[in-house]
């Protein structure tokens, strides 16, 4: 276990704004500590001064606001999948949240801990990539809402700047004219690390032809990343077997996974093809 | 139903008042509300933290080690090289037991001093006054390595010219069979079959990670409580440490999983030289990741089989090749090649077989007792033989097997006979019965059935000369106390001698403590490993319970004024057959005994049968004492697009002889079976140049309660075995035939085999040869 | 960072103890002699060492014992004895779900965190309940059936 550790637990969002903002560069929050726990354990974290924010409820809770569904950053991956918007407005986070780690894990890790962790097998990034969330970054200074998307720049990589910690994230209330589908692939059916973590949305409009998509893949990139060229076939187009395929087919091509312990790339390009077609088919039958 | 379930020969079993019931275990609650104490809870006043420092070599020499920073850094009370050690050597040859080289059994240096032979090699150990200091000594330890060439295959290690582990060549042991004639018995053949198949390593991952305390006590003995399968390693811990094997004293604490992981010497040698040499307690307990390192693995094989057959399946000769990776250490590799040797034709009866088996060193992962100890190896391997040989010939895997099965009478391929029952056709129809109709194919995914028979021994080799020893007393308020040297693994182990010893002494099984696992104050009783303890422990307490059972008889007899035949003791009172009114409450009755000084206790030795070694040019002879004889079914889904396999149902049928406690028997099947589906579908061990990639619990994954369904256990009890009241051994038999069973219907599902474990995902892409 | 002194309320008791700010709360309850929580991957990776923190169960391995100040922490041990165990305890001894007992104290806290909530949980929420739950001796099916005996049970006699 590393030793030089700083441990600081504020009062509330405000002192823990103000230290994040003393420390800078060195100070990092914390909050559920599945990973950072780890990471100190191993001596693979090199931040010297930590905030604690588990047991702030400013950070927690997840409401409906102005067309969006604003989610606390501090929520746990558990509350995600008993909260009801999330059942009936974001059913693929719910999936996603159902298939994460596993319920030890789940009642203490959170959305902006598995955010800002930003490993490539982040499980709550695809859903939201999907549902074009956005995440709202708060300093004693600023708060700034920025896209998911931008968020994550690399492996382990954010926007995220010292003195800063993730207050919430949102996402718009999707149409009743869409649907989604999420799947893992891992090499165990509970508490896995995912060979792919893939969700998909469309949303058609009165004429049945593709209005808006979102197709979005995990653990076979750098970062979880949006497959836009297959969303762009889509659109405008009744979503018919062969189109969905090709689609499938382009999200394969835009993955760039590598060979690790869980699987080759080739495997990974393969199952991507058959995981994306399979939803989309899966995301239009629930809309017939 | 696939197959036609025939009713088993009639066996008369007598209904027995405890044996065979399923009750709540004597060690269940103890575990269940927390106050059973395992290896890593205990603490002792001034106890310091041990550690280990390990090679990150694979092959090396080592040119500098200083300890000298180490050593300065206040709070460290010591650190041993193996300069300090010169004479700590693990040096074990069990009488009679090789027939092989000298360097058969294991002989390795407890500190690498010159030369680290594989990754997480011991080098150095440390003891200081906190854990956080004892980690920063490590740190501080200085080394340099000459890199050496390592050999990592075990074929490359075999060839001329290849590195060689340790002199004078790479070849740990060799073991034959010759059987009949290779010549006549191909010439016979309609059909030759011929397939390579590859199996391999497996990680123990028992829940707790190697822990001990170990101090020296006002004997000046050096006691060490361990958590361990052995503690007659005492002797072999003496020795190296250079003290008496009467000055060290092994408490055996309740063991968090061992399946042959704690079979070796683990912890227990670094506690006893740390203890020494600083005269004070230390504790030493793994990390996860350092569990991985020390302990070893199961072998890797790969495995030749060539078979001639008849057109009507029956085999006519058996060609096998085998070798397994032994790592850089021997352990027990020779052992278990024997056992793989001895086990490669299957339960079958052939009359031409031949066998040629070799342990090759590398700088890999050493490698030693699992779970099985080569049987399972041996039974993947002959059992896709027997589906390749139904499949060429188009006949249905049972039809073959039946052609073959062994019958008792026949002879194994060392010549050894077999009394006890063979019911393995009994076994393989109710296993797959239980599997139901098969569930159609649907989209993409094909179902599939399949199964797999085998034999597996229980007990030790016979030529080790196998004893166990048991002491059973009644006391005066009418409980019984047994003695019993038996480290408990959870299995059931001292439980099953509780409930013999309650069935023989009449009382309910709570009347019953039993104390285990000290090699100073438990009679010895031998090592939890080959399936023994009930055969061998629960023969010694039959044979303790009834001697006292007799003394009580005895004295009955002449307060009933009746024949000992016409008494029986149960509920705690002994009574007259023909009048069961007529009681003797059995505390007045050891109370007689005592006023009259008879003896109310025994402690009794069995003894397996003793035989000579096999011979080793033909590997002819008696192995072990019996068989255990059973199958294993499964049927599963197969995502022909992602290479998913589930496993949708499973069941495994065993003749165990007679069920001492049905419950324990049952989580033997079933969490022996889960270790075999793990082996066969998931747990994948990934080593690189010597070292361990997926040292830790989410990178090696074992199954969760997600991944299989339930295992319908179905125990069948013909009660010939050798063990108490009939038993055979269910332990490891358990594991062995559930990985070929699932190799088997995925074989069935997609028409084409996969002849290596773990069938990941993307192996089964591989075989439907798509790109 | 210096030793501080932190409030933890375990299984009834009030502990004072001043710890450095590194030290999981699995250390923390396991010094304390807390040592029914079992170590085994000090990752989250088995869970051996779930314990309820205010009422939540969660890996003590994963949150840092100074997290854990001022908080309710339950553990296995604290459910019941061996003179009056817990309806889990009790139908984990008797169904066979015990082989070796290290997964085991783990294991009792994911299903009573399950019965809290679903007090007649399906065979599919049992598995899921206990998916961080590593146990590699008895292949689960006994522990599954201990659940719905235990649920059962507290259903008929209103306890736990």
């Amino acid at each position: 276990m590393q030793s030089e550790i700083e441990l600081y637990r504020p009062q509330n969002l405000a002192e823990a704004l103000t230290l994040l903002a003393d420390y800078g560069p060195d100070g990092t929050p914390l909050a559920g500590g599945t990973n950072i726990v780890v990471e100190l354990r191993d001596g693979h974290h090199n931040c010297k001064s930590l905030v604690d924010l588990s047991h702030l409820m400013e950070l927690r809770g997840i409401n409906q606001q102005n067309g969006y569904i604003v989610i606390g950053g501090g929520t746990t991956i558990t509350e995600l999948i008993d909260h009801p918007l999330i059942g009936a407005h974001a059913g693929i986070l719910r999936e996603a949240a159902r298939l994460f780690a596993n319920p030890l894990v789940r009642n203490r890790a959170t959305v902006a801990g598995n955010l800002v962790d930003a490993s490539p097998a982040a499980d709550t990034a695809p859903p939201l990539l999907a549902l074009n969330a956005e995440v709202q970054l708060m300093s004693q200074a600023a708060t700034r809402w920025i896209r998911l998307e931008d968020f994550i720049t690399g492996v382990r990589k954010t926007l995220l700047q010292p003195g800063e910690l993730m207050f919430a994230i949102r996402l718009p209330v999707p149409s009743d004219r869409s649907a989604g589908a999420y799947n893992k692939v891992g090499l165990r059916k509970a508490d896995a690390i995912s060979v792919l973590s893939a969700a998909v949305m469309i949303e058609l409009d009165d004429a049945g032809l593709c209005k808006q998509t979102g197709i979005a893949l995990g653990a076979v990139a750098p970062k979880p990343f949006r497959a836009y060229e297959a969303e762009a076939l889509l659109f405008g187009k009744v979503l018919g077997p062969e189109l969905i395929t090709e689609a499938a087919r382009l999200a394969a091509e835009a993955s760039r996974p590598i060979d690790d312990i869980r699987g080759t790339a080739a495997y990974r390009k393969r199952v991507v093809a058959v995981t994306v077609r399979r939803l989309l088919t899966k995301a239009v039958e629930v809309l017939k | 139903m696939k197959y036609q379930v025939k009713p088993l020969p009639q066996v008369n079993l007598p209904e027995l008042r405890t044996v065979g019931k399923p009750l709540r275990k004597v060690d269940a609650m103890g575990k269940a509300v927390g106050d059973t104490v395992y290896a890593g809870d205990y603490s002792m006043p001034r106890m310091l933290h041990g550690k280990v420092f390990r090679s990150k070599q694979s092959s090396a020499r080592i040119t500098r080690l200083d300890v000298s920073k180490a050593r300065a850094l206040p709070g460290v009370a010591c650190v041993i090289t193996g300069f300090d050690v010169p004479n700590a050597r693990l040096v074990s040859d069990m009488p009679g037991q090789t027939g092989q080289k000298q360097r058969a059994g294991s002989d390795v240096p407890v500190l690498a001093s010159e030369q680290v032979r594989f990754y997480g090699e011991p080098i150095a150990l440390v003891a200081a006054e906190t854990l956080e200091i004892a980690d920063k000594a490590l740190s501080l330890i200085e080394i340099d390595y000459e890199p050496l060439p390592g050999v990592y295959d075990p074929l490359e290690a075999m060839k001329p010219g290849a590195p060689v582990v340790t002199p004078p060549d790479n070849i740990v042991a060799r073991w034959k069979i010759r059987k009949g004639s290779m010549e006549s018995g191909f010439e016979q053949a309609d059909l030759i079959v011929e397939n390579t198949f590859r199996i391999p390593y497996q990680e123990h991952a028992y829940l707790e990670p190697e822990a001990g305390v170990a101090w020296i006590d006002e004997r000046g003995a050096i006691t060490i409580r361990v958590s361990t399968q052995v503690i007659e390693h005492f002797r072999t811990i003496a020795r190296a440490v250079g003290v008496r094997q009467n000055k060290i004293h092994i408490q055996g604490t309740m063991v968090g999983g061992g399946f042959g992981g704690k079979e070796d010497i683990t912890i227990e040698i670094y506690l006893a030289l740390l203890a020494k040499h600083t005269a004070r307690p230390v504790k030493m307990v793994y990390t996860r990741e350092e569990s991985f390192l020390a302990h070893a693995k199961r072998h890797p094989y790969v495995i030749k089989h060539r078979t001639g057959v008849k057109n009507n399946g029956q085999i006519t000769a058996s060609k096998i090749e085998m070798i397994s990776d032994s790592g850089a250490y021997p352990y027990l590799s020779p052992y278990v090649l024997l056992y793989t040797t001895v086990m490669a034709p299957g339960p079958y009866r052939i009359d031409n077989v031949q066998v040629d088996a070799i342990s090759v060193a590398t700088n890999n992962p050493y490698t030693s007792a699992f779970r099985g100890f080569g049987g399972p190896q041996a039974c993947f391997a002959y059992e896709q033989q027997m589906d390749d040989i139904a499949r060429q010939l188009g006949l249905d895997p049972l039809d073959v097997r039946k052609v073959n099965y062994l019958r008792t009478g026949d002879c194994t391929a060392t010549g050894q006979v077999i009394e006890s029952a063979t019911w393995l056709e009994e076994t393989a129809t109710r296993a797959m019965a239980a599997l139901g109709e098969q569930t159609p194919d649907y989209g993409s995914v094909k179902i599939g059935q399949g199964f797999a028979s085998y034999f597996q021994s229980y007990g030790r080799i016979t030529w080790m000369h196998d004893t166990s020893q048991a002491w059973v007393g009644l006391e005066l308020d009418g409980t019984v106390t047994i003695r019993a040297g038996v480290p408990d693994l959870g299995a059931g182990q001292a439980n099953s001698l509780c409930q013999i010893a309650a069935e023989v002494l009449g009382v309910p099984l709570e009347r019953v403590t039993i104390y285990t696992t000290d090699s100073a104050l438990t009679p010895l009783s031998g090592t939890s490993t080959a399936t023994r303890q009930l055969y061998m422990s629960g023969n010694a307490t039959l044979m303790a319970a009834t001697n006292v059972r007799n003394v009580l008889l005895n004295r009955a007899s002449k307060h009933f004024e009746e024949e000992i035949e016409a008494l029986d003791i149960a509920d705690g009172k002994a009574f007259n057959k023909s009048d069961p009114s007529q009681t003797l409450d059995l505390v007045d009755l050891a109370k007689m005994c005592a006023s009259e000084g008879m003896h109310l206790s025994n402690l009794a030795l069995f003894k397996a049968p003793f035989t000579d070694p096999i011979n080793p040019e033909t590997g002819q002879g008696q192995v072990w004492p019996d068989f255990t004889f059973g199958s294993f079914a499964a049927e599963v889904a197969v995502d022909t697009e992602t290479g998913e396999v589930t496993i949708l149902k499973a069941a495994a049928c065993h003749d165990i002889g007679r069920a001492i406690n049905r419950a324990a028997a049952e989580g033997q099947i079933i969490g022996g079976g889960m270790q075999g589906l793990g082996y066969g579908l998931m747990e994948n061990l990934i080593v690189k140049e010597g070292v361990i990639k997926t040292p830790s619990l989410s990178e090696y994954l074992i199954p969760t309660s997600m991944d299989y369904p339930n295992i319908q256990a179905i125990i069948l009890e013909s009660g010939t075995g050798l063990g108490p009241f009939g038993a055979k051994g269910i332990g490891e038999p358990a594991l062995t035939p559930a990985a070929p069973a699932v190799a088997s219907a995925i074989a069935n599902a997609l028409g084409v085999s996969i002849p290596e474990i773990p069938i990941t995902p993307e192996k089964v892409l591989a075989a439907l040869d798509l790109p | 960072m210096k030793p501080q002194m932190i409030t933890l309320h375990i299984n009834g008791r009030t502990h004072y103890v001043a710890l450095n700010p590194n030290l999981t709360l699995l250390v923390a309850l396991r010094d304390l002699g807390y040592t029914d929580v079992k170590c085994g991957c000090e990752k989250g990776d088995c869970g051996a060492c779930a314990v309820f923190l205010n009422g939540v169960a969660v890996n003590s391995c994963l949150v840092l014992a100074w997290q854990a100040d001022e908080a309710e922490i339950l553990t296995a041990a604290g459910l019941g004895t061996s003179e009056h165990p817990h309806p889990l305890q009790t139908a984990f001894s008797d169904a066979g779900a015990i082989q070796c007992g290290y997964c085991t104290p783990g294991m009792i806290i994911s299903a009573k965190a399950l019965l809290d909530q679903k007090p007649h949980p399906t065979d599919a929420e049992i598995r899921d309940a206990i998916s961080g739950n590593l146990c590699r001796c008895t292949g689960y099916a006994q522990i599954i059936q201990a659940v719905q005996s235990a649920a059962e049970k507290m259903d008929a006699g209103g306890e736990g």
